[in-house]
């Protein structure tokens, strides 16, 4: 399987730790993923000044690997809903199609539509697959309590075709139970971090942040799983912070679904970037004991 | 010889006149051969209009009728009537549909005109070469077929078998009684709901003109109106009917009791493998479910069955099979009801995630005394009381995304069920219904509302988003419109009222009975205001929750209004059928069978003559006038009465021609 | 004859609405006139408790042509985006788009952006993304580049220039 790793912006900025894991983990996955030159913001994060920004930024984005003739893997929720949501729009209406394709025409690109989009839970529970999955675990993560996080983007709205179930999404789940971990569904399971609004209501979004994950300590899991950047900011970056605003102290290890796989498979924690999540990741045995 | 025509033209009060220039058309008329009279009237289904017509034909000793006017579908059976008054064959007329044709659709008045003058002429040249055609008779079957046992079927048999008729009720569950069998008590009366339904289960059971089939399923129908062979499975209850005496031994023996989840209690209960549904079960006889029973799924029941050993008369029988019958009946009515909609494709009301979610059907068998808590309300993840009951309308209804309807009782049972709780667990017990709007449109309905609304019951007029476990009970938010404040409803067992959708198996149905669906599914009426008990088919009507929801006084009422419309047919000893059917050119046609593959009503045989040569012989009896027939057959053997191709030809020539 | 809010004497803005509606149709296929009101959408919104967003009310006051008072309000700028109004809607009225609308009409009107969007949408202008490579913290204190991790040099539009010319032309382009 190849892939273009579509990076998005939040990602390569400063959530190395998603990175680092992903590329440690694909490639035993079999998925080769290719570094492509000039992408840009997917352009949903400032959907809220200009939609047509956002179009036309996604169609660029897309252009850039249909020319190199390569599905895109997009790792950011964020980022996945855009793509897919501009696919859908341009592929049903040929007149904003060519509108968009008016504005790509100053960089030499074209949207055809050819590529498809993948983000790293459909990649890993559809086209990899579980048996995959098992077959690499070298340490399982029995009796791991986890909490998994989909982040909004990744499950709604379903009408544009998401990963995964938007009231009852069971992949990430069945992929953690592949490597020994038990996630168990907990009633904030599908609440929002709060982390769009970041741009202009930080203190509201921390709120956000922390009710969840205090529901989540309050339900005793031992860890807190995640895969996207924006969300993982909120959770594992900001965790402190977060408490704060709910008056506790809060001490969930956070980790990325690739970094919690990563582990399992064996691939050691500075090459999965463990020592970059700021949440207590060293409390759990498969993090801790070296 | 041609025919003499007379050529009428309505006016249609204004409908036709202020588009096309009726005197034009009527001078026009007269020019045409063969056409010796020419009038026009403002309203020609008038009695004054018919009195034209019928004079005319006297006076001018006419032959045949071209009458220029709305489309037949509206008029061509009352002009035959006066075309037949005024001395000649009620066929010899043709309608040439100058008003949903072309004065409905045109604006330009001339244009509409010569549009009106060329449907005139060739409808001039078909009248000239029209024959006279006498209707066939067919002999009526009296008896009736009724499927569905419920309270709609259960209506409209007794009142088919108190006209005389003699009735078949088919039902595919062990007993009749339907949905109705499961309420505590009906809103907005509050009657007891066996008790007003039992005394009508036995008399179907007992009436002499009834001959009950439960547990059978119908698999085929053939036929046409008055006449109907009817294919009904009986399937294997593996307990002999005659032997057994409903006591309920073999269900307190069996292996597995308490262990098979009950759908007659909506899953909140457990029963037997073989199972008497209630206790007023009709007919009351035990059943053996095939799917759960260990000897019919596995050949062995622990050292033996137990059944048998409890089973004085020596009813048990695992060797029985499904049967086959055929019934021939005359009308069909369809009472097959309704399903309700699994509540779990919206997962964010918890239903299936927590055993504290139930649906309203389920509540009314925890409010029943034969239900699985002896009548008692308790939730049923711990067997407690519950402290706050709440209550969420429109659960799927009114939904683009599930079902567009909305379910027309949902309302009023939740409304029901505040009283009946408040009286069973006490004025203390909480109870919220969270509404989008009470829809209490029926007779007493909204008098109960007001009843209900001075009960100390919290109405949330909003519609949660989701539900909520929280340990030991589940919260739900809620924003009400009425205070436009978002509150919290922490509650121990949450109602959810679902759509009321069609039956599973609908689709399939409405094929094996010939019969259309709206939209959303149900079983389509003919007209929704004038024919809402009539099907496109002939001879099959529909009654209750089948052709859409509704309640039990109103499926009471259109089982009746059904059994009406089928009596009507039963009662003549026979049918006049339409003579514009197929008949064939025994000369012309050489026996290829095209035809009799492609006649849906099976009503063209190979007819062997002395000679040995064979041709394809119509069935009158049987032949709809689909013209299916005339079309396939390669040699032109196959005509349609009123539409040869003789009389069709020249009318496309002179219309095309003008 | 016409329609005035006695609390604020607006006037419902008719066109607006019009294009607002067809807006959402061509980006979403969705409009707002279905709605009735169950407040499904509030009862489930993630920003309501916090900041008091109540997305069935921005409905009917789209519903009824009253575009000036939201766009003039702040609260349009509460919604997080989490899409729960959208997905659970039983008239597949998508609220969380009407507000997407509503923003970049404020914005097309002149009206002031709040907070970091100024800051993201220049970022996004001048190097395509919404900020530049950081150098990161980890948790014993250790400054950390994309270099030092070994990740590889990160991807942004080759030529700036035209980058930003194409970007331009859609601002002053509408929806």
């Amino acid at each position: 399987m190849k892939y273009a790793l579509y990076p998005g912006c939040v990602m390569p900025t400063e959530q190395y730790a998603y990175e680092m894991s992903i590329r440690e983990v694909m490639p035993k996955l079999d998925v080769e993923l290719v570094d492509l030159k000039g992408f840009s913001c997917c352009g949903e994060p400032i959907k809220s000044v200009n939609q047509m920004l956002t179009l036309t930024l996604s169609a660029r984005n897309l252009a850039i690997a249909e020319k190199e003739g390569l599905d895109i893997f997009a790792p950011c929720p964020i980022c996945h809903l855009a793509l897919s949501e501009c696919k859908r729009i341009l592929d049903a209406d040929p007149a904003m199609n060519e509108r968009v394709n008016k504005f790509l025409e100053d960089e030499g690109l074209k949207y055809s539509g050819t590529s498809d989009i993948v983000s790293t839970i459909d990649l890993i529970h559809d086209k990899i697959g579980i048996e995959k999955i098992k077959k690499l675990v070298k340490k399982p993560l029995k009796d791991l309590k986890v909490a998994t996080h989909n982040g909004c983007h990744l499950i709604r709205p379903s009408e544009i075709g998401r990963p995964d179930d938007s009231e009852n999404p069971q992949k990430m789940d069945k992929i953690l139970k592949a490597v020994g971990a038990n996630p168990l569904d907990y009633p904030e399971k599908l609440d929002c971090c709060g982390g769009l609004l970041t741009a202009n209501l930080p203190e509201a979004a921390l709120t956000k942040t922390g009710q969840k994950l205090k529901g989540v300590q309050d339900q005793g899991f031992d860890a807190f799983i995640d895969t996207c950047p924006w969300c993982h900011r909120q959770y594992d970056s900001k965790q402190t912070k977060a408490g704060e605003t709910v008056a506790a102290k809060l001490d969930v290890p956070v980790l990325y679904l690739t970094q919690i796989l990563g582990l399992s498979f064996g691939i050691s924690k500075d090459k999965l970037g463990l020592d970059l999540n700021l949440s207590p990741v060293e409390k759990l045995a498969v993090v801790g004991g070296k | 010889m041609d025919n003499k025509i007379g050529v009428f033209v309505c006016h249609c009060g204004i409908n036709i006149a202020s588009t096309v220039n009726v005197k034009d058309l009527v001078d026009y008329a007269k020019t045409l051969d063969g056409v010796a009279v020419s009038k026009d009237y403002k309203y020609m289904c008038s009695d004054v209009g018919a009195n034209l017509i019928k004079d005319s034909i006297k006076k001018n000793k006419l032959d045949g009728v071209v009458i220029a006017c709305c489309s037949p579908r509206m008029h061509e059976h009352t002009f035959r009537g006066v075309v037949e008054a005024g001395g000649i064959n009620a066929f010899n007329l043709e309608i040439a549909n100058i008003r949903e044709q072309c004065s409905w659709v045109h604006e330009d008045k001339y244009r509409a005109t010569e549009k009106a003058k060329a449907l005139v002429c060739g409808a001039v040249a078909k009248a000239k070469l029209l024959e006279p055609l006498e209707p066939s008779k067919i002999k009526v079957n009296p008896t009736a077929l009724v499927i569905g046992g419920g309270i709609a079927g259960i209506q409209s048999a007794l009142d088919l078998a108190e006209e005389g008729h003699k009735v078949y009720l088919v039902e595919k569950s062990p007993t009749i009684g339907g949905r109705m069998a499961q309420l505590d008590k009906t809103f907005p009366t509050l009657d007891c709901s066996s008790c007003i339904l039992t005394p009508k289960m036995m008399e179907v059971a007992n009436h002499s003109n009834v001959e009950l089939l439960t547990y059978s399923e119908v698999t085929g129908v053939e036929g046409s109106i008055g006449n109907y062979t009817v294919k009904v499975n009986k399937k294997a209850r593996y307990v002999d009917l005659d032997k057994c005496t409903g006591c309920g031994d073999c269900v307190e023996a069996c292996r597995l009791k308490g262990r098979i989840i009950s759908e007659f209690d909506e899953g909140l209960g457990k029963r037997s493998a073989v199972y008497i549904p209630f206790p007023q079960a009709v007919p009351l006889k035990c059943t053996i479910d095939k799917d759960t029973c260990l000897m019919l799924t596995r050949g062995k029941c622990g050292t033996g069955p137990l059944c048998v050993e409890a089973c004085d008369a020596g009813a048990i029988d695992f060797k029985q099979k499904d049967e086959e019958v055929e019934l021939n009946v005359g009308a069909i009515v369809v009472a097959t009801g309704y399903d309700v909609l699994d509540p779990s494709a919206m997962h964010e009301y918890g239903y299936g995630r927590s055993d504290d979610v139930i649906t309203t059907l389920g509540m009314e068998r925890l409010i029943n005394s034969s239900g699985p808590t002896s009548g008692e309300i308790l939730r049923p993840s711990n067997g407690e009381k519950p402290k706050s009951i709440t209550y969420i309308l429109c659960v799927g209804s009114r939904d683009e995304t599930e079902c567009t309807w909305c379910c027309r009782i949902g309302c009023m049972s939740a409304l029901k069920h505040v009283y009946l709780l408040k009286e069973k667990l006490g004025d203390d017990v909480e109870i919220n219904v969270c509404y989008t709007d009470i829809r209490s449109f029926g007779k007493g309905y909204e008098e109960f509302y007001r009843k209900i609304r001075g009960m100390k019951t919290n109405f949330f007029r909003g519609r949660p988003s989701e539900v909520r476990n929280a340990g030991d009970h589940m919260t739900i938010d809620i924003f009400d419109t009425t205070t436009n404040k978002l509150f919290e409803i922490k509650t121990d067992l949450v109602v959810l009222v679902p759509a009321l959708v069609p039956r599973a198996d609908s689709d399939e149905f409405a094929r094996i009975l010939r019969i259309s669906q709206s939209a959303d599914g149900f079983y389509l009426e003919a007209h929704p205001k004038l024919r809402p008990m009539d099907t496109f088919t002939g001879g099959t009507f529909i009654a209750g929750c089948c052709q859409g929801p509704k309640d039990i006084q109103d499926s009471v009422a259109q089982a009746s209004g059904a059994a009406a419309r089928a009596a009507n047919i039963l009662s003549k000893k026979e049918l006049e059928s339409e003579p514009l059917i197929s008949c064939v050119d025994e000369d012309l046609c050489s026996g290829c069978s095209t035809c009799i593959a492609i006649c849906p009503y099976n009503a063209i045989e190979l007819d062997t003559e002395k000679d040995g040569k064979s041709h394809a012989k119509v069935n009158e009896a049987l032949c709809m006038g689909c013209g299916a027939c005339v079309v396939s057959c390669p040699s032109g053997a196959m005509q349609q009465k009123g539409f040869k191709d003789k009389q069709i030809k020249p009318m496309i020539e002179e219309t095309v021609k003008k | 004859m016409s329609i005035t809010d006695l609390t604020s004497m607006g006037e419902p803005q008719t066109e607006q609405r019009k294009e607002i509606n067809e807006r959402l149709r061509r980006l979403q296929d969705e409009i707002s006139d279905y709605c009735y009101q169950c407040a499904k959408c509030t009862s489930g919104c993630e920003a309501h408790k916090l900041l008091e967003l109540e997305p069935h009310k921005i409905v009917a006051l789209l519903k009824r042509g009253l575009i000036d008072e939201m766009i003039n309000s702040e609260i349009i700028w509460t919604c997080m985006s989490c899409f729960k109004c959208r997905e659970r809607c039983p008239q597949k009225v998508a609220p969380v788009e009407i507000l997407f609308a509503l923003k970049n009409l404020a914005v097309a009107s002149g009206k002031q952006i709040p907070g970091n969007y100024t800051a993201m949408l220049q970022s996004v202008l001048s190097i395509g993304l919404l900020q530049d490579v950081k150098s990161i913290t980890t948790k014993d204190n250790k400054t950390k580049t994309r270099t030092d991790l070994g990740l590889p040099e990160i991807s942004k539009p080759a030529d700036p220039t035209k980058f930003q010319m194409m970007l331009s032309k859609i601002a002053v382009e509408k929806v």
